[in-house]
């Protein structure tokens, strides 16, 4: 275990309103600092405009709205959403075919769904929480010992529904988020590795299945990830600026707001996909490894969170929020640095982009509810989990609940 | 699962976490402290250079498979911003060289801020003794850059340029919307006609070459090349031979010709004249040329087949007819007398000919505007209005070309809502014989006429039949469904039939006899307010099993019989080899109306 793991004792918490107390502090100020960070890098990457301020400021609006959402996410128990999971899932679905419906189209792809003046939303981005939240029900009503491969189906069900919606988008990326996430907390709910290995294979085997269903775009990336000379159209170009641009900061970085002038305008997206070749550009390898930190900070809190939690339910959500926002930050900075296909995963936190910042925040919102309900467990977790405290106590047997 | 357990998995889950971190981190290390000077260079010098390979646009042909379009290489010489060191002394330099003011290069630089690597064409089809002067100083002139590019060759120059359409750059708010479907900054892109519409097919997919480049752009070292897929081949229905004939027949004057297949649409020949030549658009047309074209009075950009409205002269009468037909006002043996005019109250219409005592069929052959304005007024306005509809006058044909004009079918309401006047019966005598308000498109009437061949089917007009792929694979068939089938009594059918049979074996229009091969059609000579009439023919052959329809239109020149008749006997031969199927193709047809025809129109 690593040192954040076993810290000193946490406080026993009493009384009514006793759990924002508990707050996992180090998680809040990681988060905080990743936001700033982020509406920096934002600035700095689209401040030489006609508006310098256009999305920053879009941005900042966003991270208000989020943050005041995020509140009420804090004040009500995170096992009322294990108890709404069923039609949380049906909802999510409905939402991710009506972008197939009405969706708008933009660069070939559609993704967002217009709300008139609030602009527009990207269902597949808070598909992930939810995903998160149902797929953790789901392993607490069947909580194992899956004994082979076959136990695992109903959850491979469970992630494969909302795949194939994203995949028609077609959104490759997200995707493969909802991969990550599944492997992450199936691992963590106690699948054996093999029968998670063999998932995995089959999925491999799928691959040149799905290269029909792939549109020819991704194909592209794919094969210019793959064959960086067969380059077709530009995807190859992405990689190769981006890498310059990232190599080109050395050490120190050219400086904050000092490198869109020169090389940026070469990179594609650098401010929503492509962020962090401004962070390399601009801060260096010492800015690029201090955010890869803090991104090292806040997973670590993340997992502590799983660790401390009191159930299982809430111990496999803060799993496979961690899970999510890992993946996000290795593919996302593995493409930057050209170790990665361009699979139009943002940086987490970082990235411009509406949808995607709210999601992370209320991801974060969650970690810090499920870690501030934490109950001083036992060797087996709370035998009943995922049911609210109000609901038991009705049922007049709030002595369970007695610390 | 016990607690244990499940925290030995999330230290494994955290060890993959630190793993993946400390593998982006020293990913980091290599390339921006190992390789980071390497990086430095190429990012402060801009060594990375992309040039895009322009696809070859895909052939049109006709429907014997010739082409109307090619390919020829030509120069073009464009300015990489990014390699430009200096502009002040490289832009003039490069504009002396290419006859341009150094004013409209930097105005094209000006255009594309976002992209400074891209190369920006100044200018397409640079000729080879400025492409050689460019050549001798290139050492002194860091950042241009001369490439080969396919260039779109017009065969047969204004030979159906209305149809064909033409080229140009594309324009900013195009490329916003297109550039997702591989469009780039100073692509050429169709703006009218064939090369508009089906533009996503022959456009084919740009290539792309990167290179390092050295200070002075010189290639150091190809890092890769896609190579560029050439555009799909569009196959009309048009047939080279009856387009040509058909532009000779037209010659100078100003007019329209149309030949279409009346069992499917199938456009056969569409000439428009006064034309231009799309060859010059092909590499940007001169913004002063372009004005000329814009300006001049004969409107030579303006097609006259699908977008000019005439007056149908006595072309409508097939229209007046059904319609008396179908309400049972007569039939094929009806009598008149046409003493040469007739009195509408005080008013006398004049006829231009005393045809004596004729029947139905004969008054068609022979045009007689007395019959017609006497079964005017039983018709009455709405029904000539509602018959004129049922062919679908007034409304587009649909054929895939843009622009097209409705046209226009008066009745009362329409009179009242345009002109503020109520309809007099003296417009219901004009429209009954096509004069007056009416106005069509010489495609609308090729529409009409094909459905008196046809039995009454509605044709949707179309040019383009097959779509394939440069390697020949079929993508494509187009056939589009007819617009509408109009219910006409088989007597109604027979009468007309008989009535365009009778003007080609003893009516108007005689002189279009052709051995071997049967025809139809009806004469018109559209009086209008533009100077002398315009002359119509519009028909059919053969008359058993219709193949071809043919409209032809000559603007303020006279008689129908006289100058339409013979442009449609031309095409007609052409199209069927002087009536024999195959046979090779006839001499020049006589010129001219053969003999004054005094018994137009």
């Amino acid at each position: 275990m690593s040192a954040a793991l076993t810290g000193p004792p946490l406080p026993s918490p009493t009384g009514p309103g006793r759990f924002f107390r508990q707050l996992d502090l180090p998680l809040l100020g990681a988060t905080l600092a990743l936001t700033g960070f982020g509406l920096i890098m934002v600035y700095s990457s689209t401040h030489v405009s006609a508006h310098p301020f256009l999305y920053v400021r879009s941005q900042a609006l966003h991270l208000a709205v989020g943050v005041a959402v995020a509140g009420f996410l804090l004040a009500v128990d995170y096992r009322n959403f294990a108890s709404g999971a069923r039609p949380l899932y049906v909802v999510n679905l409905l939402m991710l075919a009506a972008v197939l419906v009405v969706g708008r189209t933009s660069l070939g792809a559609q993704r967002w769904i217009a709300l008139g003046p609030l602009g527009q939303f990207q269902p597949s981005e808070l598909a992930k929480i939810v995903i998160v939240i149902t797929l953790a029900k789901h392993l607490t009503d069947r909580p194992g010992p899956y004994r082979s491969v076959w136990e695992l189906m109903p959850f491979l069900g469970h992630i494969a529904l909302p795949i194939l919606l994203i995949f028609k988008q077609p959104d490759l990326g997200t995707a493969l988020v909802y991969g990550a996430i599944f492997v992450g907390m199936l691992f963590a709910g106690g699948a054996r590795r093999r029968d998670l290995a063999v998932i995995g294979a089959g999925g491999l085997l799928l691959v040149p299945a799905l290269w029909h269903v792939l549109k020819e775009y991704q194909r592209r990336r794919l094969l210019a990830f793959l064959h960086p000379t067969l380059d077709p159209l530009g995807a190859g170009y992405g990689i190769i600026q981006s890498k310059i641009a990232v190599g080109s900061g050395l050490l120190w970085g050219k400086g904050l707001f000092a490198g869109t002038q020169g090389v940026l305008r070469f990179v594609p997206e650098h401010h929503t996909d492509f962020i962090f070749s401004v962070v390399g550009e601009e801060l260096g390898f010492v800015g690029s490894v201090a955010l890869l930190g803090l991104f090292l900070l806040w997973l670590v809190r993340g997992v502590r969170v799983a660790t401390v939690a009191r159930d299982r339910f809430g111990a496999l959500a803060a799993v496979g929020i961690v899970s999510m926002v890992a993946f996000h930050v290795f593919v996302n900075v593995g493409m930057t640095v050209g170790m990665m296909p361009i699979t139009g995963i943002p940086l987490p936190f970082i990235s411009y982009g509406g949808s995607a910042l709210m999601t992370m925040i209320w991801a974060t919102a969650l970690l810090l509810n499920i870690g501030m309900r934490y109950q001083k467990a036992g060797i087996e977790f709370d035998a009943s989990p995922a049911v609210p405290v109000r609901v038991i106590r009705l049922r007049g047997r709030s002595e369970r609940l007695e610390e | 699962m016990d607690r244990e357990r499940f925290e030995r998995r999330l230290t494994v889950l955290l060890a993959v976490i630190g793993g993946m971190l400390a593998v982006l981190a020293i990913r980091l290390w290599q390339i921006q402290i190992v390789q980071g000077e390497y990086y430095l260079r190429l990012a402060e010098e801009n060594r990375i250079r992309v040039t895009s390979i322009t696809a070859p646009r895909g052939q049109i042909r006709d429907r014997q498979g010739r082409p109307l379009t090619l390919n020829r290489p030509a120069f073009t010489v464009s300015l990489v911003p990014t390699e430009l060191q200096h502009p002040e002394l490289v832009i003039p330099e490069v504009a002396r060289r290419l006859g341009m003011t150094p004013q409209e290069i930097a105005a094209k630089l000006a255009e594309i801020p976002d992209r400074p690597y891209e190369p920006v064409r100044v200018r397409r089809d640079v000729p080879k003794e400025a492409m050689a002067a460019l050549e001798e100083n290139r050492m002194d002139l860091p950042g241009v850059l001369v490439q080969v590019e396919p260039v779109r060759d017009y065969l047969f120059g204004p030979l159906g340029a209305h149809l064909l359409g033409y080229l140009g750059e594309i324009s900013e708010r195009d490329l916003q919307t297109l550039r997702s479907r591989g469009y780039e900054a100073g692509d050429l892109i169709g703006k009218d006609g064939i090369e508009r519409i089906y533009d996503g097919y022959l456009k084919g997919r740009n290539g792309q070459v990167q290179e390092e480049v050295d200070a002075q752009g010189r290639p150091l070292k190809r890092l890769a090349r896609v190579p560029p897929t050439p555009g799909d081949i569009v196959d009309l229905g048009i047939d080279l031979d009856v387009q040509k004939a058909a532009e000779e027949a037209l010659g100078p004057r100003i007019g329209a010709v149309v030949a279409m297949d009346p069992r499917d649409g199938t456009i056969v020949a569409l000439v428009s004249h006064p034309a231009f030549d799309p060859n010059r658009f092909a590499t940007g047309i001169l913004a002063k040329e372009w004005d000329r074209l814009l300006h001049d009075p004969q409107q030579p950009l303006l097609d006259r087949a699908i977008q000019g409205g005439y007056p149908m002269g006595s072309v409508f009468k097939i229209v007046t007819a059904t319609a008396a037909l179908e309400l049972g006002l007569v039939h094929a043996n009806s009598w008149f007398y046409c003493p040469g005019y007739y009195a509408l109250g005080s008013r006398i219409f004049h006829d231009h000919e005393e045809h004596g005592a004729l029947n139905f069929v004969e008054g068609i052959a022979k045009s007689c505007n007395v019959i017609f304005w006497t079964l005017a007024r039983p018709v009455g306005p709405e029904n000539l209005a509602k018959y004129s509809r049922m062919f679908d006058l007034g409304r587009v044909t649909g054929i895939d070309l843009l622009q097209e004009s409705a046209g226009v079918i008066p009745d009362p309401e329409w009179k009242q809502r345009v002109w503020q006047q109520q309809w007099f019966p003296g417009d219901t005598l004009n429209t009954a014989v096509g004069q007056g308000y009416v106005l069509a498109t010489p495609i609308q009437v090729a529409r009409l006429v094909a459905a008196v061949a046809n039995g009454g089917t509605l044709v949707t007009p179309h040019l383009v039949t097959r779509i394939s792929s440069p390697e020949g694979r079929l993508l494509l068939r187009l056939a589009p469904p007819p617009s509408g089938q109009i219910r006409l009594s088989a007597r109604t059918l027979e009468v007309l039939r008989a009535g365009l049979e009778a003007v080609v074996t003893r009516g108007t229009a005689v002189s279009i006899q052709i051995p071997g091969l049967t025809v139809a059609g009806k004469t018109g000579t559209a009086e209008n307010p533009h100077g002398r009439p315009h002359a119509w023919f519009a028909g059919y052959a053969p008359i058993d099993t219709p193949r071809l329809v043919v409209v032809a239109l000559v603007e303020n020149v006279g008689y129908g019989a006289e100058f339409a008749v013979p442009i449609a006997q031309r095409v007609l031969q052409a199209a069927f080899g002087t009536g024999q199927p195959g046979a090779p193709h006839p001499a020049p047809a006589p010129a001219g109306g053969t003999r004054p025809d005094d018994t137009h129109p």
